[in-house]
């Protein structure tokens, strides 16, 4: 399901890879945890759910994605164990818009929508609004087809 | 008519304009098109007829091509080296002065080229390209040539150009010339060319007019989504726990009141109806089963 832009480039990798590195995830969390260990089920819930974003950045572009880096780098600092993250080392740039949001001169109605889309899209808070439309963009692709290849596997999984 | 007294030509005019605008002026030349011509012609009063005419006869060719090959490493090189070998020399003279000039004076920074807005546009640039693919490549080459004839003094200026492309704006007509103002346009028009994208994307946003309802509308579409994500994490909880298909159904009715209610479809449907076809199941089964869990 790539799709080709001429302008605004978001290109998204096929469902195999997806899969592939949810699978890798999740079987990466069953070796870990047996199934008598963990206490409820909600936390398991929140394991599955967190390996499903990693895997869900690291298949839509690990680093070269702004806010897979921001999901990654988040999920790394919470836990040291089961993410690895790299910092980059070449300085990447782009405007911040921390200090003008304050003064929010830029058509008001764009900006308190664009802050609500910030705090709903991962590393939304160092980016100008165009910037994060960009990134939503993506991240809209990239999150349907994770949900997609989700419910596929449950359906796959269930009907055993 | 060279690339001398374009520049010098090009310092006494207004330098802003809009997004589109500079835009069209940068990547393609359609003489069908009227608005950024006309614009064009309006406020700046340097180009005659000569030059016009000279815009006019590079239309038909492909130059979109060429401008997406050689813009970002191209300029420099053309701007030092007055003469050209390209049978549009003039107008890529032209565009590549403005380059320089960019830099020079700083005016805008964007972080990459784009292609013009108009859809009638591209398909008659698509016609006309369709015609003569054998002149893009002898451009091309040529361009190249000259890439490398003059590559040691200008490998640092590209190097500059790659990473701040500067792009000549120019003002409309009867607009403010003011650069805090032309700024600000230009970002509307990118922030409203972005919405347009993300209103493809989001499913049922062909009806919604207006930013601010497009906006909700994705805000929306992506909470959605998140929440979906966690529903499945739920049902594959339930799965991997090595319940039963009924078990799956009646835990999924006991986690979903925790929940609040989902925007999209019935979320029991998944389990019911398949989603996925049949040839993506077994692909599915023979990764699962690879993995060895």
């Amino acid at each position: 399901m790539a799709s080709a832009d001429k302008l605004i480039n978001t290109d998204v990798p096929e469902k195999d890879v997806f899969a592939l590195h949810f699978l890798r995830s999740l079987s990466n969390l069953r070796t870990q945890n047996p199934l008598n260990s963990p206490d409820k089920s909600i936390d398991r819930v929140r394991k599955i759910k967190k390996a499903a974003y990693v895997s869900m950045a690291r298949a839509a572009g690990g680093n070269s994605r702004l806010w897979s880096r921001a999901l990654l780098r988040r999920a790394a600092k919470d836990d040291n164990k089961s993410v690895r993250f790299s910092r980059r080392k070449r300085k990447v740039t782009w405007k911040i818009s921390s200090k003008r949001r304050r003064s929010n001169q830029r058509a008001p109605v764009v900006e308190e929508a664009a802050e609500r889309l910030r705090n709903l899209v991962p590393g939304g808070g160092g980016m100008e609004t165009s910037k994060l439309m960009e990134e939503t963009a993506h991240y809209i692709k990239c999150l349907s087809m994770q949900v997609k290849v989700m419910q596929c596997l449950v359906d796959g999984l269930s009907q055993k | 008519m060279n690339g001398a007294i374009g520049g010098d030509l090009l310092l006494n005019c207004t330098d802003m304009s809009v997004l589109e605008r500079q835009r069209a002026h940068l990547k393609y030349f359609n003489p069908s098109f009227d608005s950024p011509l006309a614009g064009f012609f309006a406020d700046s009063s340097m180009i005659n007829g000569g030059e016009m005419d000279g815009y006019l006869a590079t239309a038909g060719l492909n130059l979109p091509m060429i401008y997406g090959e050689t813009t970002v490493e191209g300029d420099p090189r053309m701007s030092i080296s007055p003469e050209t070998t390209l049978g549009t020399g003039n107008f890529k003279k032209r565009k590549f002065d403005t380059e320089t000039k960019d830099r020079n004076e700083k005016k805008k920074k964007m972080n990459r080229e784009e292609v013009t807005e108009e859809e009638e546009e591209k398909s008659k640039i698509t016609e006309l390209n369709n015609g003569s693919p054998k002149s893009i490549k002898k451009m091309k080459n040529k361009a190249k040539k000259e890439e490398n004839n003059c590559s040691n003094d200008s490998s640092k200026v590209t190097k500059e150009l790659e990473k701040t492309d500067y792009i000549h704006v120019r003002a409309r007509r009867g607009q403010a010339t003011d650069s805090h103002s032309i700024a600000e346009r230009v970002r509307r028009e990118k922030i409203s060319e972005r919405m347009k994208f993300l209103q493809d994307l989001v499913p049922g946003c062909d009806k919604i007019t207006g930013k601010a309802g497009m906006l909700d509308e994705i805000i929306n579409y992506v909470q959605s989504l998140q929440r979906q994500m966690v529903h499945s994490g739920y049902s594959h909880e339930m799965v991997n726990s090595g319940y039963s298909n009924e078990m799956v159904n009646s835990g999924y009715h006991h986690v979903n009141p925790m929940q609040q209610a989902e925007t999209s479809s019935d979320p029991l449907s998944c389990f019911n109806n398949g989603q996925a076809p049949s040839m993506w199941d077994s692909y599915v089964q023979n990764l699962y089963g690879s993995l060895g869990v």
